[in-house]
């Protein structure tokens, strides 16, 4: 497609940053009039920001973005849609509880006056304009009167499209943007949802789309454009290029040259992890793996491959479908964290203000939560040694605490994570440490000091496993790293190999083929 | 030591400012209400905070974890028509009969709380809709006991309790200051209290640091079912009879006392000593107002606008220390 036409969005160095990241930097970027454009990129390249800052949900910082010539700067999310820029995000938003053409028709119910009383919803109308949209994108079969909670996902997702196409019937939809809208469907609900997609573009439709399934942006899309650490780095024509220089353009750094942390020796198995399937895992998804004595492994993959969802079910935390967890070589039958934390694995998990501490309560209080057996006797609480040990395990961490006293609350990102590290490592329990996103929203130096510490705790002989979406901080900390792949593991990275071409390439490979049939 | 934070002292602040709210509105009745200050009047006040003072101690416990009782009155009734059964049973000797009484109070009100707490914690519904329908089970239960009749003619030494003294003070509410006082022992010096906080902070934090919160949450609420048999007896000693509408309205000066007292709705936050001032000073407003001649409906109403003042004192004060 030649720029030919006046392009139907313009962005002209449109930057955003939020505290401690440049999440936009200064992207300038045109899309054709009915043109699919994919926005491609690795976890935290900038693509959601791009897309809110496209939705009003936040503004830039600076530069200027110009719908159809004219300037467009969306206040709130309302604007956009007036505007005509309808964003379909990852999350649904439809209210289970109504009918589809309820969600539909949310924001203009068709009225019906009826002498002085206005405002009497006009069901006929409403049916007649759901039926309208839900045919165009192929969803015949669904009553515009069914609740939405009966639908299937992939339903659900055609639902949240026509609903998107609503706008265009009072405002005219001219940019319709899809958030990974194949995250959660199956490869059947996936090639629907690619023909209904196809069609949309027939009529003229302009499309943003992001995913990371290779293979759909190269089946659906146009033009590709590239983004890093929050810049647009390249933009091609997916006709001309190919599925390895693409992710070869999203990768584009070396690897981090910091010295590299590493285990100890390692020593027997202390983990072992045979044919688990974790909730939402494909069925070919039977995860095999050992983290032994001593070693420090990595879980990497993309945002939904899985890997969360990995350690929350060796933890307890959720059921697993199926598998056997061993422990030193034993099987250990975990049914809740409590058996875990019993058989000597805990979970730092990826969000610590929600999941990992009690926010309002004491350093003290958070230090002893797991362990307060220690720190009582029968059932009487010692505060005397409950603040020895809070005390003891904040100077070994280097937590930055007031006193034993001091809220949780009031503690930076990385002393936080310490408390919550300081409340499995109280009493030297745990073997097996398994740690989601331990550095997120952390600042460098903190990190440092978490990293460091890791690096201690493998020396003393503990199993490690740190989930990480930052592939420098992998290859910074592991002896080795485990790819997940849309719930799959794809492989495995032995450090003298560790490159991030490679790791990333084992992390697209179950994306990169076409996991869909059309019907 | 350094380490008395800013939590600590801002929680300490807030008990004294409602210590601080009951003595003046002590000082305002002795001066504007003669007989307010007479010991006989003081001894009466305690009498009439006892009942409250102890369903509001079991009902802290319920609201700290991030529940709510809502069937305590009833529940209450149902322990004390049971009691009164087993007090009036033909044949038996005293000690025995009030054993079995008081015995039987306290398996009514554990057994209810209890139920409620499992409910509520195993399916996941809120306890304030189980405990409603718990009220109306406790009544109608009790109701069906005693076919809607009063029950009277306990022992003698039983109705004796209901009205000895000691030093001049209500033995009835020596007592319930005790089991305050074993409350807040519980509540902060046991491994049971720190989970009762932990889970109204955050139960998923607790559940992920291995705990299982359900024992602890029916746990509590067996506590305020434990409250409530307790009252039922002090109840019945004090009126020497026992029928099964009794305790009408009695979950709503609770929960009232305890929210006067400091203790947050969402749970995790409040403590024993707020719910001790926060009964004091419901007691105290209404005592007052009838020695001043306020009518019962005025009286009503200053009570209600007591309630709110406390809890928007209270979200005023948290908003400020936001920031």
């Amino acid at each position: 497609m030649t720029q030919v036409n006046e392009p139907i969005l313009r962005l002209s160095g449109v930057s955003k940053r939020f505290p401690g990241v440049l999440a936009v930097d200064g992207i300038s970027l045109d899309v054709a009039p009915g043109e699919m454009l994919a926005l491609a990129g690795e976890n935290g390249a900038g693509k959601s920001s791009l897309i809110r800052l496209l939705a009003g949900i936040h503004r830039p910082d600076s530069g200027e973005m110009r719908l159809a010539g004219q300037i467009y700067a969306p206040q709130t999310p309302l604007d956009a849609i007036r505007a005509g820029v309808r964003v379909v995000h990852q999350e649904f938003n439809l209210l289970p509880a109504l009918s589809v053409a309820e969600n539909l028709l949310f924001e203009h119910l068709p009225r019906r006056r009826l002498g002085p009383i206005g405002g009497i919803v006009d069901r006929r109308e409403m049916d007649r304009r759901a039926e309208a949209l839900l045919a165009r994108v192929g969803l015949d079969e669904v009553g515009p009167r069914t609740p939405v909670e009966r639908l299937g996902i992939a339903q659900k997702q055609l639902v949240e499209i026509a609903r998107a196409l609503s706008g265009d019937l009072s405002s005219g939809g001219r940019v319709l943007v899809l958030d990974e809208p194949t995250a959660t469907l199956t490869p059947r609900e996936a090639g629907r949802l690619f023909e209904q997609i196809r069609l949309l573009k027939a009529s003229g439709m302009t499309m943003l789309y992001v995913s990371h399934h290779l293979a759909e942006i190269f089946a659906l899309c146009d033009r590709v454009a590239v983004l890093r650490n929050g810049a647009l780095v390249d933009t091609m024509r997916t006709a001309d290029t190919e599925p390895a220089a693409l992710v070869g353009s999203m990768i584009g750094r070396t690897l981090a040259t910091q010295a590299p942390i590493g285990g100890g020796t390692p020593g027997a198995p202390a983990l072992s992890v045979r044919g688990l399937r974790p909730r939402g895992s494909p069925e070919d998804g039977a995860l095999d793996f050992a983290v032994r004595e001593g070693e420090i492994v990595g879980l990497a993959g993309l945002v939904g491959a899985g890997r969360t969802e990995a350690v929350r079910a060796i933890f307890g935390a959720d059921p697993a479908i199926a598998g056997t967890i061993e422990r030193d070589g034993k099987p250990v039958r975990i049914r809740s964290p409590r058996d875990a934390v019993d058989a000597g694995i805990c979970l730092l998990t990826e969000n610590r203000k929600e999941e990992g501490l009690v926010l309002p309560m004491a350093a003290r209080v958070n230090t002893t939560l797991a362990r307060l057996k220690l720190v009582s006797r029968f059932g009487w609480l010692r505060p005397a040694a409950e603040r020895a040990e809070t005390r003891r395990l904040a100077k070994d961490l280097a937590t930055k605490i007031t006193g034993p006293e001091q809220p949780v609350i009031e503690l930076s990102g990385g002393n936080q994570q310490k408390i919550v590290l300081a409340k499995w490592l109280m009493g030297d329990k745990a073997r097996v440490l398994m740690l989601d996103e331990p550095t997120r929203g952390i600042d460098v130096g903190a990190k440092a000091e978490i990293y460091a510490l890791l690096g201690q705790l493998a020396q003393e002989g503990r199993a490690i496993l740190v989930v990480s979406s930052e592939l420098p901080e992998l290859t910074h900390l592991c002896d080795r790293i485990l790819v997940l792949s849309r719930g799959v593991l794809a492989g495995e990275v032995a450090r003298p190999d560790f490159s991030e071409e490679r790791i990333l390439s084992l992390a697209y490979s179950r994306y990169t083929q076409a996991h869909w049939q059309t019907h | 030591m350094s380490s008395s934070s800013s939590a600590t002292v801002r929680r300490i602040l807030r008990e004294a400012g409602i210590g601080l709210a009951l003595l003046a509105m002590i000082v305002f009745f002795a001066a504007a209400a003669p007989d307010f200050s007479t010991h006989e009047n003081i001894s009466n006040i305690l009498t009439q905070i006892t009942i409250n003072l102890i369903l509001a101690t079991g009902m802290t416990f319920a609201i700290l974890i991030g529940g709510i009782d809502l069937s305590v009155g009833a529940v209450m009734a149902l322990c004390a028509v049971v009691a009164g059964r087993l007090l009036t049973l033909d044949g038996m000797s005293e000690p025995l009969a009030v054993a079995l009484g008081v015995a039987g109070s306290l398996a009514v009100g554990m057994g209810c709380g209890a139920a409620n707490g499992w409910i509520s914690s195993f399916w996941g519904i809120p306890s304030f809709i189980v405990t409603l329908g718990m009220l109306n089970i406790a009544r109608g239960g009790a109701l069906q006991v005693t076919n809607a009749r009063t029950i009277y003619d306990f022992p003698d030494s039983f109705n004796a309790f209901g009205t000895a003294t000691v030093l001049g003070v209500p033995v009835m509410f020596v007592i319930a200051l005790v089991l305050l006082g074993l409350g807040w022992l519980v509540l902060t010096r046991t491994v049971f209290g720190r989970m009762i906080y932990a889970i109204g902070n955050n139960e998923e934090a607790v559940r992920l640091s291995g705990h299982r919160p359900l024992l602890t949450k029916v746990l509590a609420f067996t506590v305020t079912g434990l409250f409530v048999g307790i009252a039922a007896i002090v109840y019945m000693a004090r009126l020497t009879i026992a029928n099964p509408i009794l305790g009408v309205g009695f979950e709503l000066n609770a929960i009232a006392a305890v929210i006067i007292g400091g203790t947050s709705l969402s749970g995790g936050r409040g403590s024993l000593i707020g719910t001790l001032l926060g009964a004091a000073i419901i007691g105290v407003l209404a005592n007052g107002l009838i020695l001043m001649g306020v009518s019962d409906f005025i009286r009503q109403i200053v009570t209600g606008v007591v309630i709110i003042l406390a809890v928007v004192l209270d979200s005023y004060r948290a908003r400020l220390a936001r920031g």
